[in-house]
């Protein structure tokens, strides 16, 4: 899957287009200027979602109120473009310029997200672990996604449903009524459950067979554990039965209480380096690495089940992860899947510019810039051989002192 | 200052209150029957009161009807040991459609929502209780919505009337003629497998 051009206007401060190129495709700027706003406006094609925002909307230019994102996708040989459209009240998805249902939309363009507020999912409560892990299992499986939605809905009635019972004088006599939700519950979440687990399952055979993982992250080994909050009660490969007798046996409890206590939505995720807790035991520089090594371990299950590469996003790349370790995450993606990262290093641009497409942002607009030899030509072709070398040669210095810099952080 | 002369204000804010219309909608109705000639709007005004005054609910099967019992309760060539339970009365109507069904109805008029605040004491189940301990009712099929709401008003009346003797069925669930498949979520699969029949 490869993204040959992107287009945007009045996304965020984007005006203008870039040709992409098929491997590796850097924007860098300063801060403030655009250049993730590149890298969103990806994301938003393809998924008509935002990874930094719940609302879409919240990405449109406060001056258009409008905005538009036209990508062009090659697959194989097939291509098609996607355009988005987007005002204060409504979103639009086209496919070659005709309108097109939002199910029908995805699945055309599938990006997956390095970022930063991604370490929510080591740092943060549960719910991001929990996000994490069911748009992993959603991207192998459709209907997951609406699986998830019906078990919220039932847990919102029931909850509704506890919070009345809780305060009548009589709350026995909600008990027939409770158990019909739990019904209903215990087959959603039993779905839920059994994916979850079989998806876990596949990521760390996955994070066992990656060589490169141990590049990147150093020594450890990176694996995964489901804590399911029915540890400890039972079998959980019954987890139908299990869930079953635990909400009968909890039923006074969970009225008395008001709210639901047991379900798949209070089961949390370990990411574990050699065992530790990479969240209690690890460096900031151990836990991007963590999780980029997750991130690389779905993009590779993704590969095998569609036998294609999704689009890869890495934002702000230096944040937390050495000259090595970008090195290393690079050289693994180098080849097998499309790249776009943002950085503000110049440095970064500069010692990836002969293998990679390099954009330098300014107030929303991206300009390719050409090679770094290939531009000292070009800026002074009157340059004679020993001092286009020199120039090299200093851009390298430049270079090398940045990143001294850069380590001394 | 009101936007139109009140009378005109007062019809737009009536039919607002209509179920999907919106005030574009109001205001164009409401401006279609400024014109429309009496004759017109009295048949209106006519069908209104008349649906009013002369339609109730049928006290055997809570159906509307002008009769008490209704037609579907008092046929004769009805099969008086089956009754089919719905939600809402123009359910009734896809099943007649089908020419198939021979049986007698009963309307809940809803399904459990505690979300929307619509409890069991808000369901017209009490008289349906009444006609199964009437002893004559062989079977009972449940044919609330296959939504969440739907299956749960299903296994609650399953559950309330099983120890009254008749069997108990629902109607058949899985996925909808023309949805896609690849989008169906994995409940509803599962029983779509689960109910497969013979071919
Ligand atoms: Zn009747």
């Amino acid at each position: 899957m490869q993204l040959t051009r992107i287009e945007a206007y009045g996304f965020r401060n984007l005006e203008g287009f870039v040709e992409t190129s098929a491997g590796l495709n850097i924007f860098y700027g300063d801060n403030a200027q655009g250049k993730t706003n590149w890298l969103e406006a990806i994301y938003v094609l393809g998924s008509s979602k935002s990874f930094r925002t719940n609302q879409v909307r919240d990405c449109l230019n406060f001056n258009t109120h409008e905005a538009r994102i036209r990508g062009e996708v090659l697959r194989g040989t097939l291509r098609k473009q996607l355009q988005l459209f987007l005002n204060d009240t409504t979103k639009q998805l086209f496919i070659n310029g005709k309108r097109e249902a939002v199910t029908r939309y995805l699945g055309n363009l599938d990006v997956f997200v390095f970022s930063l507020e991604e370490m929510d999912v080591i740092r943060g409560d549960p719910t991001s672990r929990r996000r994490f892990l069911d748009r992993g299992v959603a991207t192998l499986m459709p209907s997951f996604i609406g699986t998830l939605a019906k078990y919220n809905h039932l847990l919102k009635q029931k909850n509704r449903l506890l919070a009345e019972a809780s305060q009548s004088k009589a709350p026995e006599t909600f008990y027939p009524q409770v158990e019909v939700w739990n019904d209903q519950l215990v087959e959603a979440g039993t779905v839920i459950h059994k994916a979850r687990v079989r998806y876990i399952e596949r990521l760390n055979q996955t994070l066992d067979e990656n060589d490169h993982g141990r590049a990147i992250f150093g020594a450890e080994r990176i694996n995964l554990r489901y804590k399911s909050h029915l540890e400890g009660k039972g079998d959980l490969d019954q987890y139908r039965q299990l869930f079953r007798e635990r909400l009968e046996v909890r039923l006074a409890a969970e009225v008395a209480s008001g709210h639901a206590l047991l379900g798949p939505h209070r089961d949390d995720l370990e990411i574990l380096a050699d065992g530790r807790e990479v969240a209690r035991f690890g460096s900031a520089g151990q836990q991007r690495s963590a999780l980029i090594l997750l991130d690389l371990a779905q993009v590779s299950i993704y590969n095998f089940t569609y036998e294609e590469s999704p689009v890869l996003l890495i934002d702000d790349i230096d944040a937390e992860l050495d000259r090595g370790r970008i090195e290393a995450l690079l050289v693994v993606l180098e080849g097998n899947a499309q790249t776009f990262i943002s950085t503000s290093r110049r440095s970064i641009a500069n010692r990836y510019r002969d293998r990679a497409a390099v954009y330098w942002v300014e107030q929303g607009q991206a300009v390719n810039e050409p090679s770094s030899v290939s531009r000292l030509a070009s800026q002074d072709p009157e340059n004679s051989a020993d001092e286009l070398a020199r120039a090299v040669r200093e851009r390298v210095d430049q270079e090398e002192s940045e990143d001294l810099g850069m380590q001394a952080e | 200052m009101l936007d139109y002369a009140e009378p005109v204000t007062k019809l737009i804010d009536e039919l607002k209150r209509l179920p999907g219309i919106g005030h574009k909608s109001a205001q164009r109705l409401a401006f279609h029957l400024l014109r429309a000639d009496r004759a017109e709007t009295a048949r209106l005004i006519e069908a209104i009161t008349e649906v009013k005054e002369r339609i109730i609910l049928c006290s055997t099967c809570n159906n509307i009807t002008d009769v008490d019992p209704c037609r579907y309760c008092t046929s004769p060539g009805r099969d008086q040991g089956i009754i089919l339970v719905v939600e809402e009365p123009f359910n009734i109507v896809a099943f007649e459609k089908t020419r198939e069904y021979k049986g007698l109805y009963h309307v809940l008029h809803g399904a459990l929502s505690p979300i929307r605040g619509i409890g069991p004491d808000d369901l017209k189940i009490k008289n349906l209780l009444e006609r199964l301990r009437a002893g004559e009712v062989r079977e009972i099929i449940l044919a609330t919505n296959p939504n969440t709401e739907g299956e749960a008003t299903a296994n609650y009346l399953s559950k309330l009337m099983r120890p009254l003797g008749p069997r108990i069925t629902r109607i058949a669930m899985g996925i909808p003629v023309g949805s896609d498949l690849e989008y169906a979520d994995e409940v509803t699969m599962h029983k779509a497998l689960a109910n497969r029949h013979e071919m």
